[in-house]
């Protein structure tokens, strides 16, 4: 996973880029991220992001209070839920357009600036002739 | 001379090169009267003072080159610790300045591209803060100007202040500046005494408070007032004026004019005040102020009574020097400001003891100093001759140049030694008596900062 980076792989982009592959991918993309089940434990995708590496604990220390905040009131909503071996009732359940990424873009910052940092401490300086 | 040969190509012209060199090295040696020739005429070029300002886009700028081998360009701010809106902001204005986060956002350019390449290039990036003034300061090498103003004027129109950035590099330094000034009793001595003196204003601090309650909404709104036009002044050293006026026509982009800081006038109170501190020596601070602009006689008093031998391991002549208890010392202080001077003797010693006996003393000195014909026109002379070398002598390096004359350029009067110089012929006996003697019939500011058991109290000392 970590050579993919801290995200992992994904052909998302690709298949958004070409419209006929979206339409076909879209529904099955839909069903499974509900089939998942982590939104019946009141969870959203980024939840599940691996948060045991130095780059997303950046990104975590970067979301706003009120982020942090509601991120852990979720875990403790489906620790429970997961303690009594029930799913949250139906009305609770995380709709599709309140899974947003909100850890993704600060994931991606750190990601971009660890390499940066990698490259500009491996350049190699050549004098202009 | 070498910088302006041109470079050799071959060994025979290289050769022709050191002959001509050594036939006019003889040449001087016989005529001692060219050689004086031509050192004057090296003086000549070494011009100690900034051309008149001009003004590029509305901001003003002023440069000298006396020929260095590097240069430096200063962005120098009306936005010292005087002007903030909350405790902290000016220091920590000062440490983000040059994050690398704020070039990133705006104009796309990688993350650690600025620093990187001012390392590449050899060049220095620094701020610096004091009360009244922000300063952004490239060093760099002749021909790099290009590079650097692009890097000091990107900074000063295109920040981003993000609060990770806030959060995970800048409180940090902060924090290390904090705490290192506050286990520095001379510091905490002149911190305290600014707050006592002059209240709000001058009073607040150039280092941020521990526990900083600003966010980072604040900080982007003070720098927003702190870098506009109206406060700005750029002051370029070892570089020519119309080079640095073309280049930040072509650079700078400050547009933000929103509401200007301003600070209230300034105003003396002075009080006393005591500080445990169990690092350093024990430190007493007898300060006295006065607002207005600052007058030449106070500077003449805190040359006289300058501790520091004009020649050294030898006793000072300074009338305090021999009164006071080996191993403890005592400094003249002064601190002019655009619209407030506090000037003050910094006691310090080993022992609470010595440093009662010492403060005691320096304090009936300073009193007998400013009495009516106490001070001898000879002693007058000298006193004035060095506070003349002292104001020379700081203006020799950039530092002292910038933040003796920065202001001046800032506030549109007159950036010469020689004002400075005439200010101090002016000084008569009975102007230095009576200026002197107002200024110590204020209410004095005491700070003793250590053990504050045995350090004395303003009574026991004579004030």
């Amino acid at each position: 996973m970590t050579i993919f980076g801290p995200l992992g792989l994904s052909f998302a982009p690709q298949i958004r880029k070409s419209p006929s592959l979206y339409r076909l991918f879209k529904p099955f993309a839909d069903w499974y991220a509900q089939v998942a089940g982590y939104r019946q434990m009141g969870l959203r995708y980024d939840d599940l992001l691996l948060e045991e590496r130095d780059d997303v604990q950046k990104a975590l220390g970067r979301l706003s209070e009120r982020e942090a905040y509601d991120r852990i009131y979720r875990f403790r909503v489906a620790s429970q839920a997961s303690v009594i071996h029930k799913n949250l009732p139906k009305e609770q359940w995380v709709k599709p357009e309140e899974d947003v990424r909100y850890l993704k873009p600060h994931v991606e910052e750190v990601w971009k600036e660890d390499l940066e940092r990698a490259k500009w401490n491996n350049v190699q300086v050549q004098r202009k002739r | 001379m070498l910088a302006r040969a041109k470079p050799v190509e071959d060994y025979s012209t290289a050769r022709t090169f050191t002959v001509h060199r050594v036939r006019q090295r003889r040449r001087r040696k016989r005529t001692s009267m060219l050689a004086a020739r031509a050192t004057a005429r090296r003086a000549t070029r070494l011009l100690r003072t900034f051309a008149t300002a001009v003004d590029v886009s509305g901001v003003k700028v002023a440069a000298v080159d006396n020929g260095q081998p590097t240069s430096a360009v200063t962005f120098l701010f009306k936005a010292g610790s005087r002007y903030e809106t909350k405790p902290g902001l000016a220091n920590v204005l000062k440490n983000f300045s040059f994050k690398a986060c704020i070039l990133f956002y705006l104009r796309k350019i990688d993350l650690y591209r600025t620093v990187r390449e001012a390392e590449l290039l050899g060049g220095v990036l620094s701020t610096s803060l004091t009360r009244e003034h922000l300063a952004l300061t490239a060093e760099f090498l002749r021909g790099d100007e290009d590079a650097f103003v692009d890097i000091l004027s990107s900074v000063v129109s295109s920040s981003k202040f993000s609060p990770w950035e806030l959060k995970e590099s800048v409180l940090p330094t902060i924090e290390a500046e904090t705490s290192a000034a506050s286990a520095d009793p001379t510091a905490v001595a002149i911190e305290l005494a600014h707050a006592i003196a002059f209240h709000s204003g001058l009073g607040s601090s150039i280092f941020a408070p521990s526990h900083p309650s600003f966010t980072i909404e604040d900080v982007k709104s003070f720098a927003g007032q702190a870098f506009s036009k109206d406060n700005l002044v750029v002051l370029g050293t070892g570089i020519d004026q119309e080079a640095l006026s073309r280049l930040l026509e072509k650079n700078l982009k400050v547009t933000s004019t929103g509401a200007a800081l301003s600070s209230p006038a300034s105003q003396y109170f002075g009080g006393e005040t005591r500080l445990s501190l169990t690092e350093g020596p024990q430190t007493v601070f007898v300060g006295f102020g006065k607002a207005g602009t600052p007058p030449p006689e106070v500077a003449v008093l805190a040359a006289h009574l300058s501790t520091t031998p004009s020649i050294k391991w030898s006793a000072s002549l300074s009338p305090i020097a021999s009164a006071i208890p080996a191993g403890t010392s005592v400094r003249p202080v002064l601190l002019p400001y655009s619209d407030a001077t506090l000037f003050g003797l910094l006691v310090q010693g080993e022992s609470a003891s010595d440093v009662r006996e010492a403060a005691a003393a320096s304090v009936k000195i300073l009193r007998d100093t400013t009495a009516t014909g106490s001070v001898k026109p000879e002693e007058l002379k000298a006193a004035i001759a060095k506070a003349k070398f002292a104001a020379a002598s700081a203006v020799e390096d950039r530092e002292g140049f910038i933040s003796t004359f920065g202001p001046k350029v800032l506030s549109g009067s007159e950036t010469s030694l020689s004002s400075l110089y005439s200010a101090l012929d002016g000084v008569t006996a009975s102007n230095f008596t009576k200026v002197t003697s107002s200024l110590v019939k204020t209410t004095p500011t005491f700070i003793a900062i250590g053990d504050t058991t045995a350090l004395p109290y303003k009574s026991e000392i004579g004030l």
